[in-house]
């Protein structure tokens, strides 16, 4: 047999298709490694020396935080967050925010409403990298914060 | 101009099955390829990121299913020595090809020709035949010469061709 009759036989057999499940798979996968690289930076508000947080989520870690207070008075914690972005040229590479100290204020009233207060001094620090020129840069920003969380239970 | 994921999407749509078929070459199992398929785009992705998230060529590709492959065989291998030995069954829906006629004798006996093809032959036939790669493209996949690359598409496809004479010649003394 001839090496073109051999190939038009090969012709006739086709590799089968990836599974509908690994198709989705694999598409899914792309999406996500697609909108990894293109979260839009965050434009941090400048320093304010005294802010209100309730609700957000760094709310939501404190409360965790909460409940070692009477253990970490005074004790530095990092929170980290990697991000790969651009904008204007300059990407983030990375975003930490630490919390340097944490202070237990006790009992607050606000609007009536009775809440337990913890002051937090914070230091934001993003790791920004210089498309054109290769350079990383640290942005740091301290910031204080009150948290406050509603009492519910006595 | 779509989106890099829709541009990487289409693209797997038309190149899906032709890097299923060379991952199928380096695994135990169609599901095992697919993984390796996966591995391969998600290393592929990270690897055109800084080329402008474009699809990457097929060459390259193969390449890295092939690299992948390897990787799995070794660590499959030092698994096997652990385990002690392990029996494999082959699924029965678990084919490498598939007839585009209707299924008759030519084409199975093929297709288990191909299967059965030493691993340094079917790659060059699946990334020529089924890739679309040229000689060149494949030799550079393989590091070897364009030349050697074309011997064995040659020896392979006379294999092939002499595996289908002898089951013509059973069935003839058959009948």
């Amino acid at each position: 047999m001839q090496i073109d009759a051999i190939e038009a036989a090969l012709s006739r057999l086709m590799p089968p298709a990836l599974s509908e499940d690994c198709q989705f798979e694999i598409e899914a996968m792309l999406d996500e490694l697609a909108s990894a690289e293109t979260v839009e930076i965050v434009e941090t508000p400048p320093h304010s020396s005294r802010r209100w947080i309730m609700g957000s989520g760094i709310a939501a870690a404190a409360a965790g935080l909460l409940a070692i207070v009477p253990f970490l008075k005074t004790a530095p914690i990092q929170t980290t967050a990697i991000a790969s972005t651009v904008s204007s040229g300059l990407v983030l590479v990375g975003e930490l925010d630490r919390v340097e100290s944490m202070t237990d204020e006790g009992w607050q009233d606000s609007d009536g409403s009775a809440m337990h207060a913890v002051r937090l001094n914070v230091v934001a620090e993003n790791s920004l990298r210089d498309e054109e020129t290769g350079i990383v840069m640290e942005v740091s920003e301290p910031r204080e914060e009150l948290l406050l969380t509603p009492i519910t239970a006595f | 101009m779509s989106s890099p994921a829709q541009q990487w999407k289409q693209w797997l749509a038309e190149n899906g099955p032709r890097l299923l078929l060379f991952a199928r070459g380096w695994s135990n199992s169609r599901h095992d390829a697919e993984d390796l398929v996966q591995e391969a785009i998600l290393r592929m992705w990270h690897h055109q990121a800084e080329k402008g998230a474009v699809p990457p060529d097929l060459p390259l590709v193969f390449s890295t299913i092939r690299f992948c492959g390897l990787n799995h065989h070794r660590s499959e291998s030092r698994r096997r020595k652990r385990e002690g030995s392990v029996i494999y069954l082959n699924d029965f829906q678990d084919v490498w090809l598939d007839p585009l006629l209707e299924e008759d004798e030519e084409a199975v006996v093929l297709r288990e020709a191909v299967q059965n093809l030493s691993q340094k032959l079917r790659e060059v036939v699946v990334m020529k035949f089924w890739g679309g790669l040229t000689f060149l493209q494949i030799s550079e996949t393989l590091a070897i010469s364009p030349n050697t690359a074309a011997s064995r598409y040659r020896y392979a496809l006379e294999q092939l061709a002499h595996e289908l004479r002898r089951v013509k010649e059973d069935r003839r003394h058959a009948n």
